[in-house]
């Protein structure tokens, strides 16, 4: 035959690839504790098959879906299971408004801003019982989630007053995408990443206009707005990797994911252009000791037990290599690498009262695993991850920067890289 | 072994957990039907064959039909599934063009739950002389059919999976029809109507007195019993198989067998109907069914004798990708489930046997005027889209025959499942569950028969597809189900992409159970399995040969079937 | 990314490979596609099962038996002898308790009821030495309502074939219920996590010490993950207790999966879950680099490289249109070029497509263009020259082949 066809089957998400072996079934962790969630298989291709006869076979409970990829990850096939999901929700959900608390849920850095003013009255506020009652009834939020507490001053502001005018100085420049959770909540994150690069001889720099990447509102169906607030961001990224020619990091799975990934394939913003641009420092940070570009020392007296937790978009974006194996470089670590479960939060999921339960039912065989590992802290990429498992197990949870940062020895890392 | 007194040669077993125990189940007592006297009795389980009980019924003869194999396993299930808006015909056959339009309209009435309303496109590609188009266009003006030519763009627009790069377009009434679910709303109403019907039961011969048809010989192939039933008029409407009836009344007919096979894919690319806008060639439609697509037809004569090898070529393949991707060019990159084929009933003029004037309309013959022989009539030719104008034309014969005066209804009153048309489907997604609203699309009105009080009657079986439990209890029970092919053509259980890989082990077991039968299950389950191979074998590379190792991982490694049921180097029995 | 050795697929193959590598102090990295195909098997491992359609009684005797391209014979029957009791202890160390031996196939039985030959079986699920010394003669087979990923009607009926008294049992519980409220997700895997409590279990034994009855031996599907809930169920219930395999997912080979995950992990192993290696960098006859889907451009370097990627289910070998061929690096494959040859007519006939599989030596390295590429080797499923399907053998090919290459590499680094 003259033109070669049929080499490959090529199907929206992949969906056709799948042999309906099932498999993705057993990882689904919102199938595992309720029935009223059909499950990945038939919310996915199974569906989807019908769907592209008659949208009128679109099955409302597919908003139960998380969106933690975990089905994606296991499926042998190549299928985007969740992706072919919420392509669906999206496609059922045009024209739909969402909630005043979705909206306030997914606008993390609208709240955050506000947050940030009036700080000790809106941790305090958002602590109070009252307070929470009226969340859990009139807004749906539950009553046990204790909102993440909000920083006084801005990541920004604490780079601008701070850390801004001496990056310069240094020969090597990168970008740093910090996020609505550095930015509002943990501003220590990102001042341990500046600090960081500063000891290997990197200076840091923030974007020209940085937006919530959006995450919360492609989940919460608010698409529009995480459009509108991708493009700019992508604007901004490109200015970075392609006018100054610097990568951007990150310290958020989550972030990074939306925007390499969901970007293109949610929202038809695309970057693919910057995408191998964009990178969490981990990674970042391993490449530089693996290449031998930079060295790192470590305290003399550190000692520590901790356990990394692989949060699912982490594990979606297959990194988690690289924050393990740069954690296995810290001498006086020993790092208890757990099986990876979803943790159940989901981002703001499973801040919502008709969530809540199912969010812990989920997370429970994390919570039982980082119990059993005997570990005085959790390390993991994810901020939300992050707070399910402080609220869920007690114990403290850091980012992978972190753990390095307080096991890095900065004055003997600066000289050995000749700083 | 005594012979059975059943057509059903089971008991219904009380099995709690599957709640068989609770149906009403209808079983019909051959003993009966083998005694009776017909008025007619019809030959051929096809759509013209049930068309023609269902109108003879509704008309108050008593009826009786018989089909050697399972319902519409000849032509009629071996189609596009193409509800012809007549515009392919219009050119080249303007009578064939009338008809089609003419039954399609009332198809849309009467067949609503087997009717899908698409719409249609012929398309122009640059390859093609864009002066047809004119000539077409006022040949389907001419025959009554809508042709409305369309800028390619807007084509692009209303049907993203064409061709970009056609250069005409033309918008006409075609729409998808599901043979199957057509088929036995015929056969439902029929019964309702009086009439009793018979799959597996094999015309072996005809009770002849003198140049008198008296009735048929039959062979009950599920008990292996021989039988004669008698009516006072026999009509063949056995497609292509009709040649062999005539032969054992002793009239000649000169059939030629155009075989034409078919591939299809697994999920849909297209919702309209998409035409070629030329002369009818190889492989130039593709037409959405249910939630694939097909893509056919090659078309060549073969000898009469190989009309039930119905297996397809590396070539078939070959010629229908190339030709298909033309329409489609997505079709290159989308997974084949699987090829099939069929053969057309095309008939030789009386004047010219040697076939090479073939006539492609509706034939009927009498052949108490043709051959001198009373009491028989035999309907061919036509297309399944005129199944129903067939039934009435043969039916009139019938009642010219019997003094019936009665008036064809069957242009009006609609069939079982399509008569409640509050049922909307677009607003479905509220009250019912993915399985309940798959069964509504299958079985329209009829869908409410379906069991679903409980949580095991509203389980899924088949997961690609939807079925459920309490879809398999009412096909089995209500539409004549002895095996799993059978199910499978009335409820679509493994004709999802992984044809069949959980679901037939899942429906097999329910099978046994209700069958009483275990053993039976297993073999049903194997000889189930091949047919779905036979489908896949033609189309086994990429993601079809992965499922099919994957399947044989399953039922032989894991399961060991091929340890109970040797079936090594058999036909297919279906 | 320096590894000693990076190994292409995560099924039962590089797994184990991984393990046997690990243990000796490598660095090793998988990447794994996906889940494999142990989530497909039914609680056995299967050596050789069938030669020329008849049952083998002993498979390391019937090695010398099969043809000169079997892995078996390239590793060698002595040296498989010994494999054998290395995979059996390696399993064991992950936590996968198992019973049987190479020198004698006893019987597995399948979900349909079918006695089939095996060389290892779960400690936890039915097999039976010897058909004409069964174990007992009264069973009680439980039957859970609504789950129909069990043929029990025809597991029964091939039980009463072997010679036992089946009472088939058919009890539901309130956790079971309560599933089954899902129209699509009654599978064994979703039973075994609803039944992982203490309470869960107790409903269930309290039905089988309640219907058990006169039997000697209770069978259960297999839809507990864990040894320890088999474990406590045995304890509540007061007959010997086993499982039966189920169609898949399978809950026993998810746990098996699990396990030997786990196991490598804990012996530092990284495991790349849900990431593809998408192409190779060769330098004369040696793999320098791989490179995978999600690591992007930082390719993993490694001395030793193993394919475990499986067959067409795993897309370790790939069919198109026109040809069979490795995806990866495009090896040499022993396949037919005429697309009407991989298949015959008959799904249960012997399909030609189930021997196909990539080229190696002796020693499992793998051939491109004729050449022996020296620190590539090929495990498990993608080695042609045999068939999981009709010899059953494929499990048996997986582990021995595993530990044969990891052999290798060892000895080559010494």
């Amino acid at each position: 035959m003259a033109e070669r066809m049929q080499i490959c089957n090529l199907s929206e998400n992949n969906f056709e690839q799948c042999t309906k072996c099932s498999i993705c079934t057993t990882v689904c962790p919102v199938a595992a504790v309720t029935t009223d969630y059909p499950g990945p298989k038939q919310a996915g291709p199974d569906g989807e098959r019908y769907r592209l006869k008659d949208p009128a076979y679109y099955d409302k409970m597919l908003k139960l879906c998380l969106n933690c990829k975990r089905c994606e990850v296991a499926c042998p096939s190549g299928v985007h299971i969740a992706d072919i999901i919420q392509h669906a929700r999206m496609r059922a959900g045009e024209g739909k408004r969402a909630s005043l608390r979705d909206t306030m849920l997914a606008n993390t850095d609208l709240l955050g801003t506000v947050a940030n003013l009036v700080a000790p009255v809106a941790n305090v506020t958002l602590g109070l019982k009252p307070t929470k009652m009226v969340m859990h009834s009139v807004m749906a939020i539950d009553k046990h989630r204790t909102f993440p507490a909000y920083s006084r001053m801005k990541f920004e502001t604490w780079f601008k007053r701070h850390a801004a005018e001496h990056q310069a100085a240094y020969a090597n420049q990168v970008s740093y995408f910090h996020g609505c959770y550095v930015n509002y909540n943990f501003p220590k994150l990102g001042q341990d990443l500046v600090k960081l690069l500063n000891a290997v001889g990197y200076g840091v720099n923030l974007l020209d206009k940085e937006q919530c990447c959006g995450v919360a509102l492609i989940a919460n169906g608010l698409y529009k707005q995480a459009k509108r607030q991708a493009r700019v961001n992508a604007a901004s990224l490109r200015q970075a990797v392609n006018m100054d020619h610097r990568t951007v990091l990150t310290t958020s799975s989550s972030c990074t994911f939306n925007l390499r990934d969901e970007y293109p394939s949610m929202l038809g913003v695309d970057t693919s252009d910057v995408r191998d641009s964009i990178m969490l420092a981990t990674r970042f940070i391993y490449r530089l000791v693996d290449d031998e570009k930079i060295k790192l020392v470590f305290k003399q007296d550190y000692k520590r037990r901790i356990a990394y937790h692989t949060a699912c978009h982490m594990q979606r974006m297959g990194w988690q290599l690289f924050s393990i194996e740069m954690m296995r470089m810290i001498p006086g670590l020993d790092l208890q690498v757990l099986d990876q479960e979803c943790c159940g939060i989901s981002g703001t999921y499973g801040f919502k009262r008709e969530n809540y339960e199912r969010s812990q039912a989920i997370g429970a065989t994390l919570f039982k695993n980082i119990a059993d590992a005997k570990v005085e802290a959790v390390a993991t990429d994810c901020e939300t991850c992050k707070w399910q498992i402080e609220m869920s197990t007690g114990l403290p949870v850091e980012n992978p920067i972190s753990v390095l940062a307080d096991a890095l020895d900065v004055d003997a890392t600066r000289r050995a890289n000749g700083l | 072994m005594a012979k059975s007194k059943s057509v059903c040669n089971f008991a219904p077993k009380l099995i709690e957990s599957i709640g068989f125990a609770t149906l009403k189940t209808s079983f019909m007592v051959t003993d009966n039907i083998y005694k009776n006297e017909y008025d007619v009795i019809i030959i051929g389980g096809g759509a013209t064959g049930a068309g023609t009980a269902r109108d003879c019924a509704l008309r108050g003869l008593k009826v009786l039909l018989v089909e050697r194999n399972d319902y519409s396993t000849g032509a009629t299930g071996r189609n596009h599934g193409l509800m012809h808006s007549g515009a392919r015909y219009a050119v080249t056959d303007g009578e064939s063009a009338s008809e089609c339009i003419s039954e399609n309209m009332i198809l849309r009435r009467i067949a609503r739950h087997c009717v899908e309303e698409t719409d249609g496109l012929f398309i122009t590609l640059p390859e093609d002389d864009l002066g047809y188009q004119r000539t077409f266009v006022d040949a389907c003006e001419r025959a009554g059919i809508r042709a409305d030519i369309i800028d390619p763009e807007e084509a692009r627009r209303i049907e993203p999976a064409v061709n970009p790069e056609l250069i005409g377009a033309v918008r006409v009434p075609d729409a998808s029809i599901d043979p199957f679910r057509l088929t036995v709303a015929n056969l439902l109403d029929a019964r309702l109507h009086g009439a009793d019907t018979l799959n597996y039961h094999e015309v072996e011969g005809m009770i002849v007195n003198q140049n008198r048809i008296e009735g048929v010989k039959l062979l009950n192939k599920l008990t292996g019993e021989h039988v004669e039933v008698r009516g006072r008029v026999v009509v063949n409407a056995c497609g292509i198989w009709g040649q062999r009836i005539a032969e054992m009344a002793g009239a000649k007919i000169s059939m030629f067998p155009a075989r034409g096979a078919l591939l299809i894919f697994g999920h849909r690319v297209n919702n309209m109907v998409i035409n070629r806008c030329r002369k009818p060639a190889n492989a130039d439609i593709l037409v959405p069914d249910d939630t694939v697509c097909v893509i056919g037809t090659t078309s060549d004569r073969i000898p009469i004798e190989t009309v039930d090898d119905m297996r397809v070529t590396r070539e078939e393949v070959d010629v229908l990708l190339k030709e298909g991707v033309k329409i489609a060019p997505s079709l290159a990159t989308t997974r084949i489930i699987r090829a099939y084929a069929g053969v057309r009933p095309l008939v030789a003029s009386d004047d010219d046997p040697s076939g090479r004037s073939i006539s492609r309309g509706i034939v009927c013959l009498d052949h108490a005027k043709r051959d001198g022989l009373e009491g028989f009539i035999t309907i061919t030719g036509g297309k399944m889209m005129t199944y129903r104008l067939m039934g009435e034309i043969a039916t009139n014969a019938v009642c010219a025959k019997l003094g019936n005066t009665a008036p064809c209804v069957t242009a009006t009153q609609p069939l079982p499942g399509s008569e409640d048309d509050t049922l909307d489907q677009r607003d479905m997604s509220k009250r019912y569950s993915f399985g309940q609203r798959a069964a509504i699309g299958r079985h329209g009105s009829l869908a409410a028969r379906i069991e679903k009080e409980n949580d095991i009657d509203n389980a899924l079986v088949c997961e690609c597809e939807g079925v459920t439990v309490g879809e398999i209890k009412y096909a089995v029970h209500q539409l004549h189900v002895h095996n799993l092919v059978n199910l499978r053509r009335r409820t679509r259980v493994g004709m999802g992409t992984c044809q069949g890989k959980l679901c037939s082990c899942r429906a097999a077991s329910l099978m046994g159970e209700f069958r009483h039968d275990v053993k039976g299950a297993q073999a049903d389950l194997a000889a189930f399995l091949d047919e779905r191979w036979k489908g896949m074998r033609p189309v086994a590379w990429g993601d079809t040969l992965r499922e099919a190792q994957l399947t044989a991982a399953i039922y032989e490694g894991l399961c060991g079937l091929d340890q109970v049921v040797d079936r090594t180097g058999k036909e297919d029995v279906q | 990314m320096k590894m000693n050795t990076v190994i292409m697929g995560g099924g039962l193959s590089g797994l184990v490979c991984g393990i046997a590598l690990a243990k000796r102090g490598q660095r090793v990295t998988i990447v794994a596609t996906g889940q494999s195909t142990l989530l497909f098997n039914g609680g056995s491992m299967e050596l050789l099962g069938y030669l020329d359609g008849k049952a083998v009684v002993s498979p390391i005797e019937a090695i010398a038996s099969l043809s000169e391209e079997h892995p078996y014979r390239k590793i060698g029957a002595d040296r498989i002898a010994l494999l054998a009791d290395q995979a059996k202890t390696l399993l064991d160390d992950a936590g996968i308790q198992m019973e049987g031996t190479a020198a004698a196939n006893h019987w597995r039985v399948t979900p349909m009821g079918v006695a089939k030959p095996a060389w290892l079986t779960l400690k936890s699920h039915v097999h039976i030495d010897d058909l004409k010394q069964l174990p007992c003669k009264r069973l009680a087979l439980m039957c859970i309502k609504g789950f129909f990923d069990e043929p029990n009607g025809m597991l029964a009926d091939g039980l009463k074939d072997m010679g036992f008294e089946v009472d088939r049992l058919e009890f539901t519980t309130d956790d079971i219920t309560a599933l089954r409220r899902s129209p699509s997700e009654m599978r064994a895997s979703s039973l075994a996590k609803r039944l992982g409590s203490n309470s869960a279990l107790q409903r269930i034994a309290d039905q089988i010490n309640q219907l058990a009855g006169e039997a000697e031996m209770v069978l259960l599907p297999s839809v507990l993950g864990d040894e320890d809930h088999i474990h406590a169920l045995q304890s509540m219930v007061n007959k010997p207790l086993r499982l039966v395999a189920t169609l898949p997912p399978s809950v026993s080979g998810n746990r098996m999966q699990t396990l030997l995950r786990h196991y490598f992990q804990m012996l530092g192993g990284n495991y790349l879950m849900g990431d593809t290696v998408v192409s190779a960098t060769l330098d004369g006859d040696r793999v320098t680099s791989v490179t995978t889907a999600k690591l992007g451009d930082m390719p993993l370097k490694a001395d030793q490289f193993i394919l475990a990627t499986g067959s067409f289910i795993s897309r370790g070998l790939v069919a198109d249109y026109e040809r069979v061929y490795e995806p990866i690096l495009g090896l040499d494959v022993d396949a037919d070029a005429d697309r009407e040859k991989w298949t015959r007519f008959g799904i249960l006939e012997p399909q030609a497509y189930s021997r196909f599989g990539v080229k190696t030596d002796n020693d499992l390295r793998c051939l491109k263009e004729g050449k022996t590429i020296q620190n590539l080797r090929a495990i498990g499923s993608v080695l042609s020259g045999h068939d999981a399907i009709k010899m059953g053998d494929g499990t048996g090919v997986s582990l021995l082949s595993a530990l044969a290459a990891a052999q290798s590499i060892l000895a080559a680094q010494s």
